[in-house]
């Protein structure tokens, strides 16, 4: 009974997996690596991801997403750099869920508040979204120690 | 795990009379990559190509694939059993049926893989009695990538696969290609479908007039290829930006658009430097990469 | 696999010769056999004659046509980038084509002469099987330079009409200005038998040609050498 259970929550969070939808975009300028580090980064502070799930292996993601397996190899490895993922030879990717991570996922609500009143406080003063956007958008592109008064 | 080098060659050349095919090419295609050879219409993909196969013997310039030298006729003879190769014109033998198509080349390939042949059929749905000629085009291009693709080679060469292909066996070939990188296999592809290079390739090369012009990773190239858009309080002088990096400026009145393969930063700082009144900066996809690239040569 | 594929490209061409040629040698000897009065054993050794000077031409033609094909018109053709990434040599690639040509015209020098033999033992005029033999060996030792003469030719023009064109017309021209200028050198006559007729018996006599059809083989390896190196040499 309890074995049944173990595999049915597996495969309910395999197939939670695939609805997750990874979307990477190749023409935004981020390389697409980035894009699912932060994607999976995400997944891990909202809790789509929990201590212990499994991610698909690198070549079953690379033929989901139909991207290059070095993309996946890339980012599985740069988190497993940061801690977010374990690498098991054999078995696979597992998420870590540590305690950094949830107080990262606080400190990104707090980041969603601020920029809730900043896009508000650019709104009155006449900007329009995708002015706003595109202002975010540039001073993302280059070091911001670059730009002068 | 290194990215050796599975094609590399030396200043490469093919002339036709005085006409240049290819000039003094040094490519470098690694082992754990998915390359994308990009190019305008007798920019030199193919006979570079065929060079590398031994069906194109070259001016000057010398080259190794899987470390066998490509112009010696036996070494590149041994090299051939381990690269599969798939020609643009997809050819296949008119008067053989699907099954004895098969047949005829696996028997020359000891990475022939049963299961993958076994699985591709049943995908692309190729009736096996039916001869070659009696195909429709769409079934000829995928019987002639399955000799391809149901074999584990070292290497594995594709000059424009897609073509001939509806979106549905595009996603099909490309999902083909990373299961295929994925398993270790080198993959060399030419293509004109830009948005699928830019999907799945690592590394790119572009080629116009027999010369590299470009040769860097696709992330690379998505980090620091940039357009930026300027407006000044004046009409600028485009000799201020000519900056190392800076690829083409266009002014129109108190605009200016560089185009920029890297080095965006300085050509912000100098837009400051000069007063500017409206920055903006955006990354640039491969297909205006590619168009910028080749219009400027 | 390359000789099933050297079978299915000359196969179709290869039997409707075969058929052709067999049928032609039956019938012809065997209905000549009703409309000539046969007086004499010499009129029927004479048929016989007779029939390998048409079984010649008709050898000739299709020797020449089964020597077309080839990587050259594999490249008019288009499927020259698939036979040529296989992992096998051009000499090996030609070599096949030639090895499969020449067992197709030895079939087709032999077959239809056993066909003569058997017609022949069924009507009660038995042919004697050294005369059979002689036949055959003339016009295979002695023709298979065209067959070679139709390799080479096709390893140098791709055209599917102008190749068999050309190497037919070379063909008649050899045999005209040789009959005019070296008679005695003609391989048409010595393919036909003409060389080794003794006039009174029509029989071949005893002795063949052996100088002259050694001579005719050694130039057929010759033409499949250089056709060997022509192809080695060129670029698809």
């Amino acid at each position: 009974m309890i074995l049944t259970g173990v595999l049915l929550h597996c495969t309910f969070t395999v197939i939670q997996l695939y609805n997750m939808f990874f979307k990477l975009t190749p023409t935004t300028g981020q390389p697409l690596y980035l894009q699912l580090m932060q994607q999976i980064r995400h997944a891990a502070e909202t809790g789509a991801l929990r201590d212990g799930d499994q991610l698909p292996g690198i070549r079953t993601l690379a033929e989901e997403l139909v991207v290059s397996p070095n993309t996946i190899a890339k980012a599985y490895s740069e988190l497993e750099h940061e801690g977010l993922l374990e690498l098991r030879p054999g078995s696979g990717a597992f998420v870590c869920v540590k305690r950094r991570t949830r107080s990262l996922a606080e400190r990104v609500q707090v980041a969603r508040h601020r920029i809730r009143d900043l896009i508000e406080g650019l709104r009155e003063d006449g900007l329009l979204d995708e002015e706003i956007r595109r202002a975010f958008e540039a001073e993302l592109l280059y070091p911001a120690e670059i730009a002068r008064k | 795990m290194t990215n050796e080098a599975v094609i590399l060659t030396h200043e490469l050349t093919k002339s036709y009379g005085n006409a240049e095919a290819v000039r003094g090419l040094n490519l470098s295609v690694g082992r754990n990559s998915i390359t994308a050879f990009l190019g305008r219409n007798g920019a030199g993909k193919s006979t570079t190509i065929k060079m590398l196969l031994g069906m194109i013997r070259p001016t000057a310039g010398s080259g190794t694939i899987l470390g066998k030298q490509m112009t010696n006729a036996e070494e590149n003879r041994e090299l051939r059993r381990r690269v599969a190769y798939v020609a643009e014109d997809k050819p296949l033998y008119g008067y053989m049926t699907v099954e004895q198509t098969i047949r005829f080349a696996s028997s020359f390939y000891p990475d022939w893989r049963r299961e993958l042949e076994q699985k591709l059929l049943r995908d692309y749905e190729l009736p096996l009695g039916r001869k070659v000629k009696m195909l429709s085009k769409g079934m000829r291009t995928k019987l002639a990538l399955l000799l391809a693709f149901a074999r584990r080679p070292n290497l594995l060469i594709l000059d424009e696969p897609s073509e001939g292909l509806d979106p549905v066996g595009i996603e099909h070939l490309l999902q083909v290609l990373v299961a295929q990188s994925a398993e270790g296999v080198a993959v060399f592809f030419s293509s004109h479908q830009i948005a699928e290079v830019e999907r799945v390739a690592d590394h790119v090369c572009i080629l116009e007039k027999g010369s590299l012009l470009v040769d860097a990773p696709l992330d690379q190239l998505r980090q620091f290829y940039r357009r930026i858009d300027l407006v000044f309080p004046f009409p600028p002088t485009e000799r201020e930006f000519r900056i190392p990096g800076v690829e083409r400026i266009q002014t129109s009145g108190h605009q200016m658009s560089v185009f920029a393969s890297r080095n965006a930063a300085a050509v912000i700082e100098r837009a400051h430097d000069l007063n500017v009144v409206s920055v903006e900066v955006a990354p640039v996809g491969l297909r205006d990469i590619f168009l910028e690239t080749v219009k400027e040569s | 696999m390359l000789w099933y594929k050297a079978w299915l490209e000359t196969r179709s061409r290869f039997l409707i010769c075969l058929a052709t040629l067999t049928l032609f040698s039956g019938i012809f000897v065997h209905h000549a056999e009703g409309l000539v009065r046969l007086e004499s054993k010499s009129d029927f050794n004479r048929l016989l004659f007779v029939n390998q000077q048409f079984l010649v031409i008709m050898w000739v033609l299709a020797v020449v046509l089964l020597g077309m094909g080839g990587i050259v018109r594999e490249k008019a053709l288009g499927t020259s980038s698939l036979t040529l990434a296989l992992p096998v040599s051009r000499a090996r690639l030609l070599g096949v084509r030639v090895g499969m040509g020449v067992l197709e015209a030895i079939v087709l020098g032999v077959v239809p002469w056993v066909a003569v033999f058997f017609v022949s033992s069924f009507a009660r005029k038995p042919i004697l099987i050294t005369q059979v033999a002689s036949y055959i060996l003339l016009l295979v030792g002695g023709g298979l330079v065209y067959f070679a003469l139709a390799v080479l030719v096709s390893s140098l023009v791709s055209g599917e009409y102008t190749a068999p064109a050309l190497a037919f017309g070379i063909v008649l021209l050899a045999a005209m200005l040789f009959d005019a200028w070296l008679r005695q050198f003609n391989l048409w006559r010595l393919v036909t038998g003409d060389f080794s007729l003794d006039r009174s018996t029509y029989l071949l006599s005893g002795h063949l040609p052996w100088l002259g059809i050694l001579s005719s083989l050694s130039v057929a390896v010759l033409m499949v050498l250089v056709s060997t190196i022509v192809v080695q040499r060129r670029e698809f």
